[in-house]
């Protein structure tokens, strides 16, 4: 059994951040129908290459994102169209959209009509820069995150900032707005009514820098806003250094026992004896010098040489993977973290990531990968929402439906 | 005001950051969160919260996981601490821990054990690397997650040493909140509890996980290796540009047709320029030559006018701030992603506030957060039904503080 059976989302998003947020719940058995319109449907089946690589036979940016969901292709810029989906919402649990509040107010499903419709529905929305920010600005997910000022601290001194990996602020929005539709949902029980659950890109985004952000805004310390170098670091035991072959990465505390633990692996008596290393603050001082020594000795041996000392020492370390170690990572496999999903695009079997969270009792599952553009439009219409099949044909021949 | 989740009683076991902003969370909507503290002090297991926090701002990473929280400290050392322990837990909905599963074991916390005492607990394991596989019990930090997944090495530009971001961890707060959110959710329809596990592994791949399935379906070297931003498939997406006072400009065009009509005078460039007439040859024939053109053209001019200019003409570009930014953002302060407190001891206070909007069901600061034992005869008599004279008996014992 999945624990979501039985809830029904009508799912009006586009892209990453709001598909990604009820994928999230489809996993866990929820009834998704992503709404897409009749000519082309979500963008997103459109997406043609990544990082200038081609996709190739199967387009897995919609079909990951979107799968265990049901497609229902309907055009929202026909009256009758609009019907059929105030009809669906009345007959569903939630709402969730990711679209402009002006598409939105113009197809009738913003919040206010929808309410009206169905007083227990949970609407669900993924903003760019919050209910309260009066913009009018496209937002996406790096010209948000530039925003938040977790891209300024990355990097060595004088390079360009980081950005944390394509749609690293759209994963934390849709993964915030399922967690709210879910608290909605859970209030509606003693509410006896649904709600408006909003979440932005740029509220979610201040949350990826959380541990520095806050330590900031508390303090107001200006080194935690700018960037700092590999070579300087806070901790000059917790880092990555190179070996010969690899990164690696060590994180030991800043105590004279694991210095000196350390400089036994490293055998290397001399640093341990170096008056300049002898405390934890005068560590953190000549922080520089030290990194410096200590990627003088480790890029003098492969990474498996020091991993086998640092590991017998039971010093926390790991080499810095690429995502073809990802790909082939037994522990990812072994906890479904990646799973293999028929796709019927190129009929085989496919990698793919699997499921975020572990639920003993009721674990998500991959049913099946993204659907096809209107397959389900029929179903729904007359099993759901008990349309006539003169309905459906008519429906069809006007263009309002696939 | 009703509360999404009230009603809800999370008792949590946890040292670490992660976890304990992902029941913040909880507490913020109502959830009544109580915090148990075992060892010395609660800072101790926030200073690994993130390597850039320098020790004495640790501190400040408190506010976060303590807020609207209950604060219990017991001597677990003796049986009587330990049983005390197991009855808060008992008398929980959810019961949330970091702690190593050996230690949970030993002290009878482990999910069979519990499960023994309360039938329908959802029980809520903060791991590391989830339960299952070889290395189920590595240490529960973020920097060995983060090694794992494969963006620390193509994060920065080429040639430079790998990045640790740090935000992996966050995806499983949320996670924390949206697992327990859908085994309470079960619990509500069939009575059933479960074992819930969240994993900083788990949790890295899903923020990365546009990357991660992307390589999975095309097994592209492109995606294991740094990319130059001299070598952006699009030089108006994805790309950062130097203005003329030493910040950076990031651009997210995609659609190239749609914005290169009004950022082609901006930069000093014809729109009809026969050069850059076509998506194609903007992207594919003549983009190092536009590249070369726009990073001429954006050091012409300061990062103010830049910013102004791409709000001016609804361009989808931004100025890469840093964190004084959201500090002093009034639309960060409306949308109540950052609060700013006038404390009567501490003064003027800023931290994180709430990612997530609720009409019905806001978010609100109810208590910052407690001294470590401030509620443990409170919640001992609400929660235990402990009396007057059994609470002081235990003070006196020296199993809990006066």
């Amino acid at each position: 059994m999945l624990p979501l059976e039985g809830l029904r989302i009508v799912d009006l998003t586009v892209w990453f951040q709001g598909p990604i947020a009820t994928r999230l719940l489809a996993d866990f058995g929820a009834e998704v129908i992503h709404l897409e319109r009749p000519q082309g449907g979500d963008p997103a089946r459109g997406v043609r290459t990544i990082r200038a690589v081609p996709v190739g036979d199967w387009n897995q940016y919609f079909l990951v994102n979107n799968r265990n969901k049901k497609s229902v292709a309907v055009d929202l810029n026909q009256e009758e169209g609009q019907a059929i989906v105030h009809r669906l919402v009345q007959e569903s649990d939630a709402f969730v959209t990711n679209l402009a509040p002006e598409h939105l107010r113009r197809w009738k499903v913003d919040y206010e009509h929808l309410r009206a419709i169905n007083p227990r529905l949970v609407y669900g929305m993924a903003s760019g820069y919050g209910r309260f920010t009066p913009t009018r600005r496209p937002a996406f997910d790096l010209t948000v995150q530039a925003l938040t000022g977790v891209m300024a601290r990355l990097g060595e001194p004088g390079e360009p900032p980081i950005y944390l990996g394509m749609g690293s602020g759209d994963a934390m929005g849709g993964l915030l707005l399922a967690g709210g539709v879910m608290m909605a949902l859970l209030a509606r029980s003693h509410l006896g009514r649904g709600q408006l659950v909003e979440v932005s890109l740029y509220g979610a985004q201040l949350y990826l820098g959380a541990p520095t952000l806050q330590a900031y805004l508390a303090s107001g310390d200006d080194r935690l806003r700018r960037q700092r170098s590999r070579l300087e670091p806070v901790n000059p035991l917790n880092n990555v250094f190179p070996s010969s072959d690899r990164w690696l990465v060590l994180c030991l505390p800043n105590e004279d026992g694991a210095w000196h633990a350390l400089c036994e692996t490293l055998e290397r008596p001399e640093l341990a004896a170096d008056q300049r290393f002898a405390t934890p603050q005068s560590r953190e001082a000549n922080c520089r010098p030290l990194t410096e020594a200590l990627d003088d000795v480790i890029s003098s041996r492969p990474a498996e040489h020091w991993l086998r000392r640092w590991r017998q020492r039971g010093f926390p370390c790991a080499p810095v993977n690429t995502l073809a170690d990802l790909a082939a990572d037994p522990q990812a496999w072994a906890n479904d973290y990646l799973m293999r999903a028929y796709c019927p695009e190129i009929d085989q079997e496919v990698d793919v990531p699997g499921m975020a969270l572990t639920l003993s009792r009721t674990p998500g599952q991959i049913r099946h990968l993204g659907p096809e553009l209107g397959q389900d439009t029929e179903q729904v219409l007359v099993e759901v929402l008990g349309y006539s099949w003169d309905d459906v044909i008519r429906f069809k021949d006007k263009g309002v439906i696939l | 005001m009703a509360q999404a989740l009230q009603g809800v009683t999370v008792v949590e076991l946890v040292d670490g950051f992660w976890a304990g902003l992902g029941t913040t969370f909880m507490a913020d909507f109502g959830a009544r969160v109580v915090k148990v503290t075992a060892g010395a002090s609660p800072l101790d297991g926030l200073a690994k919260a993130h390597r850039d926090v320098p020790p004495e701002h640790v501190k400040h990473l408190y506010h976060l996981v303590g807020r609207n929280k209950l604060g219990v400290a017991l001597d677990l050392s003796g049986q009587e601490g330990q049983d005390l322990l197991r009855r808060l837990a008992t008398a929980a909905d959810v019961f949330v821990s970091d702690w190593p599963r050996r230690d949970l074991e030993a002290l009878a916390l482990d999910y069979e054990s519990l499960r023994a005492r309360r039938e329908d607990i959802v029980y809520v394991t903060a791991s590391g690397f989830g339960q299952k596989g070889p290395d189920a019990d590595l240490p529960n930090l973020e920097e060995l997650a983060a090694a794992r997944i494969g963006l620390m090495p193509i994060l920065p530009q080429p040639g430079r040493p790998p990045v640790y971001p740090g935000h992996g961890q966050i995806y499983a707060s949320g996670l924390l909140l949206l697992g327990a959110s859908i085994a309470l959710w079960h619990r509500q329809r069939t009575g059933e509890g479960q074992w819930v596990d969240v994993s900083l592994l788990a949790a890295g791949m899903y923020g990365a996980t546009l990357d991660v399935q992307a390589y999975l379906a095309m097994r592209s070297e492109r995606f294991l290796r740094p990319i130059s931003r001299y070598d952006a498939g699009n030089p108006m997406s994805g790309t950062y540009y130097l203005t003329s006072d030493g910040r950076w400009l990031t651009l997210t065009m995609p659609d190239t047709d749609r914005y290169w009509p009004r950022l082609a005078p901006l930069v000093g460039l014809d729109p009809a320029d026969p050069r850059f007439d076509t998506h194609e040859k903007r992207c594919e024939v003549n983009r190092l030559e536009l590249i070369r053109l726009l990073e001429e053209a954006f050091r012409r001019a300061p990062s103010d006018y830049w910013k102004e200019a791409m709000e001016e003409h609804d361009l989808s570009g931004d100025i890469i701030e840093d964190y004084s930014y959201p500090a002093n953002d009034e639309f960060a302060r409306l949308n109540g992603y950052v609060l700013s407190l006038d404390h009567p001891l501490m003064g003027d206070l800023k931290l994180l506030g709430f990612p997530i909007y609720m009409s019905e069901t806001p978010a609100s600061l109810d208590r910052l957060a407690p001294c470590p034992h401030q509620h443990t005869a409170q919640a001992l008599r609400s929660l235990l039904g402990l009396s007057e004279e059994e609470v002081v008996a235990l003070q006196e014992k020296g199993v809990i503080r006066p």
